[in-house]
C-alpha cells in the first residue's frame, strides 16, 4: 500500500463515521421533512398565484433546497465537529496514528457526502412535484442545483473553519453571519460605492473581495425562469467555490494542528 | 529500551480574563521500561492527565521532550503501537460496541480479513460479546470502560496507556481491570496507568512515580520504595491511667481510646519501645504490638502533604 493511500483510507473511515452519526441524528430528519414539506407546498402557493405557475414550482423548490441545505450544513456541520471535542470522543481518535488534518478532512468529506445525499433526496422530491404538475424540467435547474451544492460545500468549510478554534455557539453565529453577508455582498459594495466616506468605501470593497461571494453561486432566478445557463459561468462559479473551500480547509487545518484538547 | 521517556516535560495553560499562567507540569522526567506495569500516582489536579495527554498527542508540551519508544510524541507514528484509554467513558454513543472497535481497527490500518476476528476476540475477552450489537449509549459505566479497553487493545499495542482505568468501578470491575493489566504484562506489553486508587496500584505495579503539583516527588521500583521499611508501630495497651494515656497520645501520631483499651500508633520503633516501658512501669497490660509496613498510601500522603500545603 502506498504511503499516500493510508491517509486517504483513514479519511474515508472518519467520513463514514461522520455519515453514520448524521444518519442516526434526528435533527437531520426533521430538517429534511420540512424541506420536503416546503417543496410540496409550492403546489398550493402556485394555486394562489395568477402568473407563471411553473416558475413558482421551480422558484420555491430551488429556494427550499438552498435554504434547508444551508441549515443542515451550518447546524449539523458545526455540531459534528464540536461534539467530538465537547464530548471528548476525539481523544480516542487523535491518539491513533492520525494527522489532525486527516480528522478535519474526514469530517468534511462526511459532511459533504451527507449534503449530497440531502440534495439528491430534495431534488428527487422537487422533480416529482414538477413532473406531477406537468411543469417543464430544464437543464438550467440541474445547473442551479449543482451550484447550490457548491455553496453548501463552501458553507460547510466555513463551519469547519470556525469550529476549528471556537465552540458551537460562536461557530454557528459566525457561519450564519458569513452566509447572510455572502448573499448581500453586491448590495454592500453598491452601498459603499455611493458613500462619501472614503474609509467606508474601502471597507466595503475589501469585504466584497475577501468574504465568500455566495451570489456568484446563486443562479436560482435564471433557472426558475426556465433559462439554460452559460456553462462557462457555471464552471467558473464552481471553481470559485472549490478554491474558497480549499483555502478555508487549509486554514482550519493550520489552526487545528496547534489546538490543545484540555 | 524505554517504552516511555520524558525529559523536563512542562505544560502551562493560560487561564482567566487576565490570561494568568497555570503550571500543570513543572518539568518531569520519566523512564518506563518495556514489559513493566508503571503506576503514575498522585492526588487530583497533580498533572497526571496533562502528562498523559502530551504522551498521546492531545496537547503539546510547553517545554521539554517526550518519546514513545524512539519516536518523539509529536510524530503520529509514535502512536502506531500505542493503546489509550482516556479518563471517563467518552465514546461515540451512536455506535455499537462492535462498530466502535471496528472503526478504531480501521484507523490503525488492520486488514479487513483480520479485523472482524480480532474485534470479536477482544469483545469476548472484555465480556461484551452479547452486547456487541447494542449502541454504546445503552451501556453501563462498567461496560463502557470495557469497550474502551477493547478499542485500546485492538491494534495489538506494545504500550498501553490507561488514564484512571479503575475510577468509578465497583470492586468486581476493579478486580477485572487489575487482572487485565496483569494479563497484558504477561503478554510482554508495557502498561502505564494513572490512578488515585492506591491499593490497586500497589498490588500490580513494578514501578511508580508520584506526582504532586506538577512535579515528580518520588519515583522508582515499588520494592525499593516500600520494601522492608517499617511504616510505624501499633501498640494496644489496657489498664493504663488517664495521665499515661495522655502522655502516650502526645508521642503517638495517632491514638484511639475505647473503654479500657488504648491504641497508639507510633512512627518510630524507638518511641514505641519507650512507650512499652512506660506501660509496663505503670502496671498496664500489652494487648498487642504490631509493626506496620509502609504502604503506597503512606508514601503518597507523606510526599503530597508538604507540596499541597504550600
Amino acid at each position: 500500500m502506498t504511503p499516500l493511500f493510508q491517509p486517504l483510507k483513514r479519511v474515508a473511515v472518519l467520513a463514514q463515521n461522520t455519515l453514520r452519526e448524521a444518519v442516526r441524528n434526528r435533527l437531520l430528519y426533521n430538517l429534511l421533512f420540512f424541506a420536503i414539506l416546503m417543496i410540496a407546498s409550492s403546489v398550493a402557493l402556485a394555486e394562489l398565484h395568477l402568473g407563471d405557475r411553473d416558475r413558482i414550482y421551480r422558484d420555491v423548490g430551488l429556494s427550499a433546497i438552498a435554504f434547508f441545505g444551508a441549515l443542515i450544513a451550518i447546524f449539523v456541520g458545526i455540531n459534528l465537529v464540536n461534539r467530538e471535542i465537547a464530548q471528548k470522543t476525539i481523544y480516542t481518535l487523535l491518539s491513533k496514528p492520525l494527522y489532525r488534518w486527516e480528522f478535519l478532512a474526514g469530517k468534511y468529506a462526511g459532511l459533504v457526502g451527507l449534503l449530497a445525499f440531502q440534495v439528491v433526496v430534495m431534488t428527487l422530491c422537487f422533480l416529482g412535484v414538477l413532473w406531477l404538475q406537468n411543469a417543464e424540467i430544464t437543464a438550467g435547474l440541474f445547473q442551479a442545483i449543482g451550484l447550490i451544492y457548491a455553496e453548501l460545500a463552501l458553507v460547510t468549510a466555513l463551519a469547519l473553519f470556525f469550529s476549528s478554534f471556537t465552540g458551537s455557539y460562536l461557530a454557528g453565529m459566525f457561519t450564519l453571519a458569513f452566509w447572510i453577508a455572502g448573499h448581500l455582498l453586491a448590495d454592500l459594495r453598491s452601498f459603499g460605492a455611493h458613500s462619501e466616506v472614503e474609509g467606508l468605501r474601502a471597507l466595503t470593497e475589501a469585504l466584497y473581495w475577501t468574504l465568500p461571494n455566495l451570489d456568484r453561486l446563486d443562479l436560482k432566478s435564471e433557472a426558475a425562469a426556465g433559462l439554460t445557463l452559460d456553462t462557462g459561468r457555471v464552471i467558473a462559479a464552481g471553481a470559485y467555490a472549490a478554491c474558497y473551500s480549499l483555502g478555508l480547509l487549509l486554514a482550519a487545518a493550520f489552526v487545528f494542528r496547534r489546538r490543545d484538547f484540555q | 529500551m524505554s517504552a516511555i521517556r520524558t525529559r523536563g516535560l512542562a505544560k502551562s495553560f493560560r487561564s482567566g480574563l487576565r490570561a494568568r499562567s497555570v503550571h500543570a507540569l513543572r518539568g518531569i522526567d520519566l523512564d518506563v521500561q518495556e514489559g513493566e506495569i508503571f503506576g503514575f500516582l498522585g492526588p487530583n489536579g497533580a498533572g497526571k492527565t496533562t502528562a498523559i495527554k502530551i504522551l498521546t498527542g492531545l496537547i503539546r508540551a510547553s517545554a521539554g521532550e517526550a518519546w514513545i519508544g524512539e519516536l518523539p510524541v509529536a510524530s503520529p507514528e509514535s502512536r502506531r503501537r500505542l493503546g489509550f484509554l482516556p479518563e471517563g467513558t467518552f465514546f461515540h454513543e451512536y455506535l455499537t460496541g462492535r462498530e466502535f472497535c471496528d472503526m478504531h481497527a480501521r484507523l490503525l490500518g488492520i486488514p479487513r480479513a483480520e479485523r472482524a476476528d480480532r474485534v470479536q476476540q477482544l469483545l469476548i475477552r472484555v465480556g461484551l460479546e452479547k452486547s456487541a450489537a447494542v449502541q454504546i449509549r445503552h451501556y453501563s459505566k462498567g461496560m463502557r470502560q470495557r469497550v474502551g479497553l477493547a478499542q485500546a487493545l485492538v491494534g495489538d499495542p506494545a504500550l498501553v496507556i490507561l488514564d484512571e482505568p479503575m475510577s468509578g468501578l465497583d470492586p468486581v470491575g476493579r478486580r477485572e481491570v487489575r487482572d487485565l493489566i496483569l494479563g497484558l504484562r504477561e503478554q510482554g506489553r508495557t502498561v502505564f496507568f494513572s490512578s488515585h486508587v492506591l491499593a490497586d496500584a500497589e498490588m500490580i505495579c513494578d514501578q511508580v512515580a508520584v506526582i504532586v503539583a506538577g512535579r515528580v516527588v518520588e519515583a522508582g521500583y515499588l520494592a525499593d520504595l516500600l520494601g522492608g521499611q517499617v511504616g510505624g508501630v501499633e501498640l494496644v495497651a489496657e489498664g493504663i491511667g488517664e495521665e499515661l494515656s495522655a502522655e502516650l497520645s502526645r508521642a503517638a501520631r495517632r491514638s484511639v481510646a475505647q473503654g479500657a483499651r488504648h491504641l497508639f500508633e507510633f512512627s518510630g520503633e524507638d518511641t514505641a519501645e519507650k512507650a512499652l516501658d512506660r506501660v509496663r512501669e505503670a502496671g498496664g497490660r500489652i494487648a498487642s504490638l504490631v509493626p506496620t509496613r509502609r504502604s503506597l498510601e503512606d508514601l503518597v500522603i507523606e510526599r503530597s502533604a508538604p507540596e499541597t500545603d504550600r
